[in-house]
């Protein structure tokens, strides 16, 4: 059963931020914040509004073992030292017009999708001021090859040499897939195939990065990644 | 405190797995999340189990976050604060008696003054500003609500004050809060 009214709404948000929302209203306010955008903005403001407040709150260092506990329980395999040192995302203006900076801002999140309909996926790819780059669009849970509609909102020069290779992050600590190269056209069409076409519906988010011409030579990203974005999840 | 831009960056490099930022993520602001458990659960064995968890939580959904929704901090603060309530208000995991009189020990027993001073951010100054417009009891029973997670029950009991008047306090001080609010949200 959800509230409606817009001032009951606005105090559950409150004080469930607050903290004094108990028992089983509080439950209730988490499981609807699930499914009501609305009610996750309200709560987002309240966040926002109060979190001045812990600024009194005086820091205490943890004990080391706390860490150790988190690193492993976020690696159930190998170490992947290495890979990610390949992104140079801190380095390595070279291959990357001086006007844009090589680090990354997450930016918006789209749509609430309904788990079965085919609904329309937008993930909007932005480079470090937030500013939106490009939006890449398509049709959720159909069968078959998806169709991926790629729309240049701005860009910045691409080098003679150079390519840019779209990436689907599929979330995790699974490696990017190559989706293919984009241009600055300002609309564009990559088609991506089965099997991968079913895990695109599923990506955490999609990046752009800049490789030599042809595209990446190894299979994941070798370049600076300029542009980002993710997709929302329920 | 760690500067924003910084954090925004490392999240952002965490969400392409990059583990050694996320290490240096929990270096800047760990001890800052962990005040902020330990000050509400009172223990730092619950502390512990709750920063962990949250960690995890952050590694797992930092996708979820948008810096066009909000503030790093302020996500990864919530996260620390909504799983040391849940954890606070699990049947059978009341904070025990003992624990409890340590506490009505440790908390002031005057109304925090109007000279409460948050911090030098302009948030900070913008809710310095709209607290002063409180009541002391609204402004004293939502700092303790907020800074150490009592309950309506627990600020009544703390306060001597019937749980109507407690839950009144809170109601009409969040509503001037929001009203002032929106006023210096507008401006900015």
């Amino acid at each position: 059963m959800r509230a409606r009214n817009p001032q009951l709404r606005e105090a559950l948000a409150a004080e469930y931020v607050l903290g004094t929302l108990q028992g089983a209203a509080r439950r209730r306010m988490e499981r609807s914040l699930k499914d009501d955008p609305g009610m996750r903005r309200l709560v987002a403001a309240w966040q926002e509004r109060l979190a001045p407040l812990g600024e009194t709150i005086e820091p205490v260092e943890p004990p080391a073992q706390v860490w150790r506990n988190i690193q492993a329980r976020i690696q159930p395999g190998a170490r992947r030292a290495g890979f990610w040192a390949n992104l140079r995302f801190w380095r390595g203006a070279s291959l990357v017009s001086t006007a844009l900076a090589v680090a990354l801002a997450v930016y918006l999140a789209i749509l609430a999708p309904g788990p079965s309909a085919p609904q329309t996926r937008v993930v909007v790819l932005a480079g470090q001021q937030g500013a939106p780059a490009m939006t890449v669009s398509w049709q959720t849970r159909q069968k078959g090859p998806r169709r991926l509609r790629v729309r240049v909102v701005s860009h910045d020069e691409m080098k003679t040499g150079t390519a840019w290779e779209l990436w689907m992050l599929p979330g995790g600590d699974r490696k990017p897939v190559s989706l293919g190269l984009v241009d600055t056209r300002p609309t564009q069409e990559l088609v991506v195939p089965e099997p991968r076409a079913q895990a695109i519906d599923d990506a955490a988010g999609m990046a752009m990065s800049v490789e030599p011409a042809g595209g990446s030579p190894t299979g994941l990203p070798t370049g600076p990644v300029i542009y980002q974005g993710f997709s929302s999840w329920l | 405190m760690a500067d924003l831009d910084v954090i925004a960056d490392l999240m952002a490099r965490c969400a392409l797995r990059d583990q050694r930022a996320f290490a240096e993520l929990y270096r800047q602001t760990s001890a800052k999340l962990y005040g902020v458990a330990v000050r509400i659960l009172r223990r730092e064995d619950w502390a512990q189990e709750v920063l962990q968890e949250s960690f995890v939580n952050i590694w797992n959904h930092i996708a979820d976050y948008s810096s066009a929704r909000s503030a790093p901090m302020t996500w990864m603060t919530a996260i620390v604060r909504n799983r040391s309530l849940d954890w606070l208000r699990r049947p059978n995991q009341e904070r025990g008696d003992e624990d409890y009189d340590l506490l009505v020990e440790a908390l002031p027993d005057g109304a925090p003054g109007p000279d409460v001073i948050l911090g030098a951010s302009r948030d900070a100054r913008a809710l310095t500003e709209c607290l002063k417009q409180l009541t002391g009891n609204q402004r004293q029973t939502i700092m303790l609500a907020y800074t150490h997670g009592l309950s309506h029950g627990e600020l009544a009991q703390h306060l001597r004050q019937p749980l109507g008047t407690v839950k009144t306090w809170i109601r009409r001080g969040l509503d001037k809060l929001k009203g002032c609010m929106e006023g210096s949200e507008a401006a900015n």
